[in-house]
């Protein structure tokens, strides 16, 4: 994913704009981080250099959670134990 | 009838990442993904796709589609593109080209083979300018008017709320930004049979509404809609014969 692209992400859910962007790896994009709406403190992970913007019905726990443990160190603590729909708390 | 819909969803998931991973597809009826490289030439020179435009990213010409929106869109220089239900990116490589270098052009799809597909072609086939996400086109992750040219083949009859994908694509879209939607309508009514068909519904027929429904939709959303061409043909050639047509819409967002 490329930098650019939060000019146009919005959650999709309460369609906030502008989302915060934490970048855990880069190189000529973003390869993995995350994406986080400061409204309802949803996060969507970029992966493989792909932004996951799916709503909470067609997402995974068992897919998501393990990314969010993956980089607890380096994510924001709220989003760590209060974001949705998933947390580490 | 959240979770009817939520079912619709994964259903139509299962099959399209099943084709994703296949290397050719198929989209009427069948979902099998065994159509071979002659029939998608075949299929997407029927729906409007010139050869030139074919021979482009093959790979990501799944014959999926039902009309080349991109070709009857108004697209320009520098524009920002919207696909909807983006597949494996054949449409939105033929789009950058039209934005050039100073345009972009994104594709949203929930479907993770098929974004991850797409996004693979984009990088060997160097499309600098298309970015492809994860998300529902029904809750789409865009902001306010921040695009100028939605584009949509084939897909948004999957949606179990289309006026829900209509509002969104309104919504997301800058005044005066137009869409341009390639989709099946039927007309006619389908057996109880047909309609609980997950073959059917994977296939782009079960999910169709009729016409007129179809096109109340996208006026309940706020658009201005002209129809730009009407196949019926489709019918015969991908569709063993059932009610139904590929419909070439332009919707503006006035005002």
């Amino acid at each position: 994913m490329k930098r650019k692209l939060m000019e146009i992400l919005a959650c999709p859910i309460d369609k906030y704009h502008p989302l915060e962007l934490h970048v855990f790896e880069e190189k000529e994009e973003i390869v993995e981080g995350l994406i986080v709406c400061p409204k309802c403190l949803r996060w969507y992970p970029i992966r493989e250099e792909i932004p996951e913007m799916l709503p909470d019905e067609l997402r995974k726990e068992a897919d998501d959670l393990p990314f969010l443990k993956k980089w607890k160190e380096k994510a924001p603590q709220n989003v760590v134990s209060e974001g949705k729909p998933f947390n580490l708390k | 009838m959240k979770n009817k819909n939520e079912e619709v969803k994964k259903t139509v998931k299962k099959a399209y990442s099943k084709i994703a991973t296949n290397s050719n597809s198929c989209c009427c009826q069948c979902g099998c993904g065994t159509l071979d490289k002659q029939t998608v030439k075949k299929v997407s020179k029927s729906i409007g796709y010139s050869e030139e435009e074919m021979n482009a990213v093959p790979e990501a010409n799944l014959g999926l589609g039902c009309g080349n929106p991109t070709a009857f869109s108004s697209i320009k220089e520098g524009d920002t593109v919207l696909d909807l239900g983006s597949g494996a990116g054949f449409d939105c490589f033929l789009a950058s080209k039209k934005v050039g270098q100073n345009g972009k052009v994104i594709g949203l799809d929930m479907t993770e083979e098929m974004v991850a597909k797409a996004r693979l072609l984009a990088k060997e086939h160097g499309y600098a300018n298309v970015e492809f996400k994860l998300g529902d086109i029904e809750k789409m992750p865009i902001d306010d008017g921040s695009v100028d040219v939605i584009i949509s083949n084939c897909v948004i009859n999957l949606a179990p709320d289309k006026l829900k994908v209509f509002k969104e694509a309104y919504r997301v879209l800058r005044s005066g930004g137009k869409m341009y939607v390639s989709d099946i309508v039927l007309l006619g009514k389908l057996t109880d049979e047909q309609l609980k068909d997950e073959d059917l519904l994977s296939g782009c027929v079960a999910g169709a509404l009729q016409k007129d429904g179809y096109i109340v939709k996208i006026r309940q959303a706020g658009f201005k809609v002209k129809i730009l061409g009407e196949d019926k043909e489709i019918s015969k050639t991908q569709y063993s014969g059932i009610a139904l047509e590929s419909i070439k819409i332009e919707a503006t967002k006035l005002g």
